[in-house]
């Protein structure tokens, strides 16, 4: 589950590549920093990646995700501190559905 | 980071706190924060300012202003973004984005946005959380040249010829001033109106503005109309006092005030009533109410109060007075079409919004 997360996740730097300058591009790499102290994203950037990810993943993991949520607004740096910890933080929602 | 969110109830409680106005960075003003306490559309529970801290320091803030939308008997509320700032430093730490969608969580996805800074605007496109209403379209219209401005602000240097730009000036505006008193004088309609001037809204009006509001989207009343006099954003202020200084946001200009001005026809028949905010150099019509057959009359009682109060320009956002201004044609030296745009967040995109009346000072607009 992982593995489809992290490509999927890694379709979506792709997308949000396509709107930002060469010298701005985010690396597919699960180290990847996002947002919190060495975080690379605007507030833009930030909102962009956050629905563009909601989309993916009802799109290629077939169950929608919210990422919106007070409870995950409420650990931002953590959810979204890099690509990996991102990715963690779906497996766990996903997890969550599954398990009702 | 900690994001504290703060009801009518706490603001009313901030103010009278020590501690809330000694950060580095100021949140909210104090004549603001009284503001949004007395804003007859809220109630005490609702969240009217978000504010990040990091190390007891403010970082960013939001405020809501809480409003309803009528569509026939129904009562839809929401809220108006405003005032959505971060501090640069913290740009990409994603306080603006949890400043966002705590205010979206906390109005159950119900909010508006009236007019933005081109950052804000790209946030909130890229959310995908709102629709374009439709836009107001207006008129920007100079009755100075101001030449010394213009040329100062592109060519600081010239600072040295500041008093001959300035005679110049004086010199353009006396051609104005007599181009006006001929106006003035040739054009009968200012001569059969009549006019009452109002510090808060009296029963008659409130009462016309009643008869006149019901296409209006939050069909403002009497009791919306004093609170924006009676607790202004802005204060009328020569300097910048250390709030000013430490507050993202406009909080005082030289000259600031409204005027609720009843226009009466020569019969004393009341045919129209607008609400003016005059800041600096600018005057607004900010609230409109009239029948269509006095929209001539009203526009230009308008014109009337630009010309003998000491202002440059005139926004009119009403497409009916815009249309009108046209058509009296007053000396000006320009009229350039200008438009708001005014955005409803789409959890609101059911509500049946069909021929509906948006004003020049709707959303936040009129308390700029």
């Amino acid at each position: 589950m992982h593995e489809e997360i992290t490509r999927m996740l890694f379709g979506v730097i792709d997308e949000l590549n396509q709107l930002r300058p060469a010298e701005e591009h985010l690396e597919k790499n699960l180290a990847t920093p996002l947002a919190g102290d060495s975080g690379r994203l605007d507030s833009a950037g930030l909102i962009n990646l956050i629905v563009v990810t909601e989309q993916k993943t009802a799109e290629e993991l077939g169950r929608p995700i919210l990422l919106t949520d007070d409870r995950t607004m409420s650990q931002v740096k953590q959810v979204f501190g890099t690509l990996g910890t991102l990715a963690d933080y779906i497996q766990l929602l996903l997890n969550e559905k599954r398990d009702g | 980071m900690e994001i504290k969110a703060f009801t009518v109830a706490d603001l009313k409680t901030a103010l009278l706190s020590e501690d809330f106005w000694h950060t580095k960075t100021l949140p909210i003003t104090k004549h603001r924060a009284l503001s949004y306490s007395h804003n007859p559309r809220a109630d005490k529970d609702d969240p009217v300012l978000l504010v990040a801290y990091q190390d007891s320091q403010v970082i960013g803030y939001l405020g809501i202003l809480p409003d309803n939308i009528f569509v026939n008997n129904t009562v839809y509320k929401f809220g108006w973004l405003t005032s959505w700032w971060v501090d640069p430093s913290c740009a990409t730490t994603g306080v603006g984005t949890i400043l966002l969608f705590k205010a979206l969580n906390a109005y159950q996805q119900q909010l508006g946005v009236s007019g933005s800074s081109k950052e804000a605007r790209k946030a909130l496109d890229a959310s995908q959380k709102f629709k374009a209403l439709k836009t107001l379209k207006g008129l920007d219209i100079s009755f100075r040249l101001n030449v010394t401005r213009a040329i100062l602000r592109k060519l600081p240097r010239l600072e040295i010829f500041r008093v001959l730009f300035k005679i110049f000036d004086d010199m353009m505006d006396e051609v104005v001033n007599l181009r006006s008193f001929f106006w003035r004088r040739g054009n009968d309609i200012c001569q059969r109106l009549s006019f009452e001037y109002l510090s808060s809204i009296d029963e008659e009006t409130g009462q016309f503005i009643q008869r006149h509001h019901q296409h209006d989207l939050t069909r403002k009343g009497k009791a919306d109309l004093n609170w924006m006099m009676m607790y202004p954003w802005i204060l009328s202020a020569p300097l910048k006092d250390s709030a000013a200084k430490r507050y993202y946001f406009s909080s005082r200009s030289e000259k600031f005030y409204y005027l609720g001005v009843k226009v009466f026809e020569h019969n004393n028949e009341m045919v129209g009533f607008f609400m003016l905010k005059v800041r600096d150099d600018r005057m607004s019509v900010v609230y409109s109410y009239f029948e269509s057959q006095h929209a001539l009359s009203v526009t230009a009682a308008v014109v009337y109060h630009t010309l003998a109060m000491d202002v440059s320009a005139l926004s009119l956002y009403d497409e009916q007075l815009a249309a009108s201004f046209s058509e009296l044609r007053c000396p000006c030296w320009s009229a350039k079409a200008v438009s708001r745009e005014f955005s409803l967040s789409k959890a609101l995109a059911d509500i049946p919004l069909t021929n509906y009346r948006l004003h020049g000072g709707d959303g936040d607009l009129a308390f700029y």
